[in-house]
């Protein structure tokens, strides 16, 4: 019994670290926004945190974890459960350490709508994302779904939490289309920098350290202290993306550009979520460094493809998401997969091209659906409400005062109705 | 039709007989500006009388190096052998160059290098109290405030003033010779123009993505090892060529790179002839060029950095040796 305890502890210690990483988010996205969205930014995340939160408890974790069938689980909706059995975790920890992931997919799911979407839009979407989108793709590879039945491996959710989340991101970002401003008249990106780049290193930080409890507490158990080496791949993965990050980004433009190195630390973490419990650490090294070298491409290659990802959601969880999922097919060990029964070896420890196969497949049709329903939600939405993006006038004024009616420093920013001339 | 005016049409007519001549090019440049400044002058003349003291009025930047391409801003200043009541006159003679030349087609200087700052107007005795300050303090501000002034030349008025200006100046380095590093650490940094795997780093955002800048990548290393050289050396001329042929005998392993130099102000011409603005000029699209033109862009650049590291290095050794 002091051992389920032990394991109950545990995982609401990882719960409690999970939601940090939204204080995280809140950094992160604040400071690589301007000033003028900085409240903004804030307020939302907390917000959507409620929101989600209040509907994954209606119907979220039902969907992922009701009876049902391999597409989607249908019972135990507005949850709530006290008891606690002689083994696992009482339902009550579980759930609320799943709630966290839930929270962290929508949240990067708005870092698409940065800088220009209507608070409205945030509030609707909230909702569909939290209900209809997220609990799918969680019952699919966690909830008994048809790709836990092929042995999908995700450990922590490179693919359920960062590749869904992006995916709704790419399709907010290329409805509501780039920030005024980002693309010149013959089509050359500006750099729209950030206004606080100590808030988002500090928000990567805060990030890292919630991350051991996303990877860490995944074991869902104490037993043979296992979350020690989950932590242990974590951090050399984030250590190794940051460092090859900051020396692409050198080595490409000349300069040890700051964003990008940040990045580099998330590219680690998102791409160690998959595999962190499977790999060696030496793999969770050279899983992490390529996560650094694919993330400052894809920032570049989306900003050339003009779409305009402020916080570059896209890259970090999409791109690297996938990325992450995929090198469970290659570095996976016989004794964290066959050999407990989830999944098979990856292609380099001669499990051949099956289990990259089922992750590759994991990828494309979670990635398929999280962004083909986000597209449909958002293209109803920019229909039903007139537009899911904010007038060009408030863009400019800045979401601080057009969407909540104060600023998030308003000492720094003159005041807009004081105005000159006739 | 105001005389400006004239001189600006006059500009935008015949330029492109002379722009992908260095030499026509600079000498077009000085006719231009020798006949605009003469222009303000007899404005002023007319205004407020004739000069109340004997004046030099030279130029600096790449004007002062005889290194303009066609578009260049102002960089300029005024020495007159007269007390302070002169200065007020003076001010107002450099306002109207500036004015003047600013009409013309030359942008007025960001840095405010001007003859109608009070800070490049000044009497011949003030002037080189003013040198003095700025190598006795050596401060980076102060020693780039004097390496924009040693790449000078009189363009109307009597040569001595300058002369004996830099003679001064030089005498002062020559017995403070630290001041020699002190000159390199003023412009150590160069901005990259080349990345580790030899490829062409333009800049990113903007709407200036995609372009090199010429400039500050490429011209640079150049010019400022050919300056520190001269200032060692006590050399008054001001442009890079001069100086190179000056220091040829003293230095032939830094003259070997001359013929770089040579080719990088023909290279510039050839595609800057089109630029339609002072803004464009030090920009060159790496789209437009061809394979061969991005192989000769990264040689003079190559070759700029082994010059500037060769004549740090000369330097920074001689001077342990001392």
């Amino acid at each position: 019994m002091e051992i389920v305890l032990m394991d109950n502890l545990w995982v609401i210690i990882g719960t409690f670290l999970v939601f940090l990483m939204i204080g995280g988010f809140i950094l992160l996205e604040a400071g690589s926004t301007r000033m003028k969205n900085a409240g903004h930014i804030a307020g939302k995340t907390i917000f959507t945190a409620g929101i989600g939160s209040l509907v994954f408890w209606a119907v979220g974790w039902g969907f992922i974890y009701g009876e049902g069938n391999a597409l989607i689980g249908l019972s135990d909706f507005f949850y709530g459960d006290a008891s606690i059995s002689e083994e696992g975790l009482a339902p009550a920890v579980d759930f609320m350490f799943q709630m966290m992931f839930a929270l962290v997919a929508l949240t990067i799911a708005f870092g698409g709508f940065a800088e220009r979407a209507k608070l409205s839009s945030y509030v609707i979407f909230a909702v569909l994302f939290s209900a209809l989108i997220y609990p799918v793709v969680a019952h699919w590879i966690w909830g008994g779904g048809w790709l836990a039945d092929h042995g999908k491996q995700d450990f922590a959710g490179s693919t359920v939490v960062h590749l869904t989340g992006a995916m709704a991101a790419l399709a907010a970002t290329i409805i509501l289309k780039p920030r005024i401003g980002k693309y010149n008249k013959d089509g050359s990106p500006n750099e729209l920098a950030g206004h606080n780049q100590v808030y988002t290193a500090l928000g990567v930080l805060l990030l890292w350290v919630g991350w051991f409890g996303f990877n860490g507490a995944s074991t869902f158990e104490v037993a043979d202290a296992f979350f020690g080496f989950v932590v242990l791949n974590t951090q050399v993965a984030a250590a190794a993306g940051a460092v090859t990050a900051m020396f692409v980004a050198w080595a490409l433009t000349g300069k040890a550009d700051v964003p990008t190195t940040l990045n580099g630390a998330l590219a680690g973490l998102v791409a160690i979520t998959a595999p962190a419990g499977f790999v060696e650490p030496w793999a969770a090294v050279i899983i992490g460094m390529i996560g650094g070298i694919i993330v400052v491409f894809s920032m570049r290659l989306f900003d050339k493809a003009k779409i305009d990802d402020p916080i570059f959601a896209l890259s970090v969880h999409g791109t690297v998401g996938v990325w992450g999922t995929l090198a469970c097919g290659l570095f996976a060990v016989p004794a964290f997969s066959s050999e407990i029964g989830w999944g098979q070896p990856g292609l380099f420890y001669g499990g051949g091209f099956t289990q990259l196969g089922v992750q590759t497949m994991g990828v494309v049709a979670s990635g398929i659906y999280a962004f083909v329903v986000a597209f449909i939600i958002l293209k109803v939405m920019d229909k039903v409400m007139g537009g899911i993006r904010v007038s060009e006038e408030e863009e400019m004024v800045g979401l601080d005062l057009s969407e909540h009616g104060g600023y998030g420093y308003p000492e720094n920013i003159p005041n807009p109705n004081d105005q000159k001339g006739a | 039709m105001n005389r400006y005016v004239e001189l600006k049409n006059w500009r935008q007519k015949y330029i492109k007989m002379v722009s992908t001549n260095h030499d026509e090019l600079n000498h077009f440049h000085d006719e231009l500006m020798r006949k605009t400044v003469e222009c303000a002058m007899e404005k002023i003349q007319r205004e407020w009388g004739n000069p109340p003291a004997p004046f030099s009025f030279f130029l600096m930047g790449s004007a002062g190096r005889f290194e303009q391409s066609v578009w260049s801003d102002q960089d300029h200043g005024l020495i007159f052998d007269g007390d302070r009541e002169c200065e007020d006159y003076f001010l107002k003679l450099g306002k109207e160059i500036a004015h003047g030349l600013n009409i013309v087609g030359y942008p007025l200087c960001d840095g405010n290098v001007m003859a109608s700052n009070p800070l490049w107007c000044q009497s011949l005795h003030r002037w080189k109290q003013q040198i003095s300050e700025w190598l006795m303090e050596a401060s980076w501000t102060s020693l780039r405030h004097f390496c924009t002034f040693f790449d000078s030349r009189v363009l109307i008025g009597d040569r001595q003033f300058l002369t004996d200006m830099k003679s001064h100046a030089i005498t002062m380095i020559n017995s403070h010779p630290k001041l020699y590093l002190r000159f390199v650490e003023n412009v150590d940094f160069i901005k990259k123009g080349i990345g580790i795997f030899g490829q062409l780093l333009p800049e990113s955002y903007g709407e200036q993505s995609g372009s090199i800048q010429l400039k500050q990548t490429t011209i640079f290393p150049y010019v400022n090892s050919l300056r520190l050289l001269a200032v060692k050396e006590g050399i008054l001329d001001s442009s890079t060529l001069s100086r190179f042929h000056k220091i040829k005998d003293i230095y032939p392993s830094i003259y070997r790179f001359e013929k770089y130099f040579v080719q990088l102000l023909h290279f510039r011409l050839h595609f800057q002839q089109d630029a339609q603005s002072y803004q464009q000029v030090h920009l060159i699209p790496i789209g437009h060029l061809t394979r061969n033109d991005k192989k000769e862009l990264k040689l003079f650049m190559k070759k700029g950095y082994e010059l500037f590291s060769h004549t740090k290095k000369r330097i920074v050794n001689e001077w342990q040796a001392w």
